[in-house]
């Protein structure tokens, strides 16, 4: 029998949500989630303590959180709730996607085109580095010279757009006209920003507006963006998904877009604590390329109570998780940096650089970063904290994940124990100077310190 | 009944491990020996409830351990507490009020929600979940039908705040804007939006929302 295209597997990822077992939602998260990943994890002993590492090194032990991942992922499926059925790939259809994966692929166009590649553990190879503000709110006004700022920093391969508070001085309302005029205004003003930064081939990351398909289809098209940005298309935690996620997924498969598919497990909730949400993280990866296709898998696990994705418990499992990956695929795996600080405030760096190195010496392919102060906040964003990022994430390029854990741990130890205080800092207006889109003197200084401390502490010196 | 610290005890140990039929016999044994149900919904259940709520505040138990305790006290309340109360007709209410939780239109997001519900369940509230995308007309409708005393509403995505704004809209416009007092909650808002929206608090966290609850029902 032939190998299906592309498109037929997306046709029988449809056919899942139409014709799979019926299931309640709420045995969906009581019994096929939180029953499976508590079995799971007992059956591949996925445990450690509080003085085992943050980056772990035993390759054996990611292995198992990979195979509990794919048992996981082959066991429940995803459940769509538009038809409240359950979607289940046999572990040799899951095997056959994975097979079809590129090692590597080029975004954006002419000069600044990046090509992103497939890393494992300990890899040499380049890791490219996403910038922006990843849907923190803005007012119209700033939007342009908000993105502007980032699309100025080199060490940025793409920028990531934030999200519109308004658009024409109205409200946007999802599934409504109005996000498909926001989407519009989104994608002119995002396409100005980096036109004026002279970086006009440069990747965007959208439809940010786009909550339901009404806004990805209005935001793809002729005049709109461009086939070389990057889409995106996500579960709702724990692995469901729905007809307007699935509406782009068909979308960006007609359209030929990019696209980084995501899923955000939640620690403390339905897959429990670090061991389970690794587990988690890794079926949910494979489901999502699956499901919903996906040329990069993004997972930012979130905090229930802390909404961050930087915990110290989540650093462990998001490293397992993409060790585990990268060791058996060549999925073009990326972490969401979400820390509880904002701009202004030292903590944001050793936060936010924590789980860049942690990935990056796991298999990351690339870094999504930094969605600040948890990106509630309006304008509690700045390009700063992102490059900080970036920098660390190409000195640490080809290091070993035993020599990362001690860095990552002192970083740990720094932020550890005021994550629940919600140091949000200042916004963008407060430590951006917005004549010259550049960070203010005593924001700069801050950052400088920090690159001080960390070429005397480690002998790594970052480009400033 | 002397022994409350130890039953309580008890009863917080077998709920958590959702052993049902232990829990119906402890309440059942504690009424046989003189208990009224208030007595042991006072002594017994709210204090485990409040006990565990705490503990998923710090992260001791996860989300399912809270969903199992929760389904095991509505099996006891269903079995052995609610029929002793109505034969008692001592009058006395063990409810704080009556909460409708709802995501609001265009948002399929329910997580966030389901830890307010439980948390409030917990702590003696009774809930409403009208679930997920929830238009502002039906919350309106509902909140009427089943004559709450707080509106809830969550919403994690932005573009999903103007349906707050119409519920309290739909409210001031039936003249019932004073009846019912509203809260929001979820990722997408924050004290100042609340006031935006026209709503009267907005909780951080699901333990927020539980005191905001308390506080506008003049219960704290």
């Amino acid at each position: 029998m032939s190998k299906p295209t592309d498109y037929q597997i997306l046709l029988g990822s449809l056919d899942k949500a139409e014709h799979g077992p019926i299931v309640e939602e709420r045995d969906w998260d009581n019994k096929f989630i939180s029953q499976t990943i508590r079995e799971l994890v007992r059956k591949y002993d996925i445990s450690w303590n509080a003085d085992d590492p943050l980056v772990p090194w035993d390759n054996d032990f990611a292995d198992r959180v990979f195979a509990a991942g794919m048992e996981m992922a082959v066991k429940t499926g995803v459940y769509c709730l538009d038809t409240k059925r359950q979607m289940l790939w046999s572990q040799d259809e899951l095997e056959q996607i994975l097979s079809r994966t590129p090692k590597q692929v080029t975004v954006g166009e002419g000069v600044d085109a990046v090509t992103v590649y497939t890393r494992r553990p300990d890899d040499d190879k380049r890791v490219a580095v996403w910038g922006g503000p990843w849907g923190v709110p803005v007012t119209e006004e700033l939007y342009t010279p908000f993105i502007e700022s980032y699309a100025r920093e080199p060490v940025f391969d793409l920028v990531e757009n934030a999200t519109l508070l308004s658009t024409h001085g109205r409200p946007i309302r999802a599934g409504s006209p109005w996000e498909a005029v926001a989407v519009w205004q989104e994608a002119q003003m995002a396409l100005e920003a980096i036109r004026k930064a002279g970086r006009s081939g440069i990747a965007l990351g959208c439809v940010e507006i786009a909550t339901t398909e009404i806004g990805e289809l209005a935001g793809t098209t002729y005049g709109a963006y461009r086939l070389t940005d990057i889409h995106h298309a996500a579960f709702i935690s724990e692995q469901k998904t729905a007809y307007h996620q699935l509406t782009k997924a068909v979308h960006f498969a007609h359209t030929g877009s990019f696209s980084e598919t995501y899923f955000n497990p939640m620690y403390g909730g339905y897959a429990g604590g670090g061991p389970g949400v690794a587990i988690a993280i890794v079926s949910g990866m494979l489901l999502v390329k699956a499901c919903l296709g996906g040329t990069f898998c993004n997972t930012g696990p979130t905090h229930v109570h802390l909404n961050c994705s930087t915990h110290p418990d989540l650093v462990i499992s998001t490293s397992l998780a993409f060790q585990g990956l990268a060791r058996n695929t060549n999925l073009l795996i990326t972490p969401f940096i979400r820390p509880t600080t904002g701009p202004g405030t030292r903590e944001i760096f050793y936060e936010s650089a924590a789980l860049t190195i942690a990935t990056v010496v796991s298999g990351a392919t690339m870094i999504d970063c930094v969605q600040s102060a948890t990106g509630n906040h309006t304008l509690y964003a700045s390009p700063l904290e992102a490059r900080f990022c970036g920098e660390f994430a190409h000195a640490v390029e080809g290091m070993t994940r035993k020599d990362a854990d001690p860095i990552v741990r002192k970083f740990v130890e720094k932020y550890k124990n005021i994550q629940d205080e919600h140091l949000i800092g200042r916004p963008f207006t407060e430590v951006y100077d917005l004549d010259t889109l550049q960070p203010t003197p005593e924001w700069f200084s801050m950052y400088e310190a920090v690159c001080d401390e960390v070429e005397k502490d480690y002998g790594i010196v970052l480009n400033n | 009944m002397a022994d409350w610290e130890t039953k309580q005890a008890e009863f917080t140990k077998i709920i958590l491990a959702g052993d049902e039929e232990a829990a119906v016999s402890l309440a059942r044994t504690a009424l046989d020996e003189g208990a009224t149900p208030v007595e042991f919904f006072e002594n017994c259940i709210s204090p485990s409830l409040q006990d565990i709520g705490k503990r998923f505040e710090t992260l001791d138990i996860f989300l399912p351990e809270m969903v199992t305790a929760a389904d095991t006290v509505e099996k006891v309340n269903s079995e052995v507490i609610n029929p002793a109360v109505a034969e008692a007709k001592d009058g006395k209410s063990m409810s704080l009020g009556k909460v409708l939780l709802a995501t609001v239109q265009g948002d399929l997001h329910d997580i966030g929600k389901n830890m307010v519900g439980l948390m409030l369940k917990v702590n003696g509230f009774e809930l409403i979940d009208l679930g997920t995308n929830v238009p502002p007309a039906d919350i309106v409708a509902r909140a009427e039908q089943e004559n709450v005393d707080i509106i809830g509403m969550s919403a994690l995505l932005t573009t999903c705040l103007p349906y707050m704004k119409d519920v309290c809209d739909f409210l001031e416009g039936k003249g019932l804007r004073e009846k019912y007092p509203v809260i929001i909650g979820g990722a997408a808002t924050h004290p100042e939006i609340a006031e935006e929206m026209g709503a009267n608090a907005q909780g951080g966290s699901a333990a927020e929302g539980v005191e905001k609850c308390k506080m506008l029902l003049g219960k704290l």
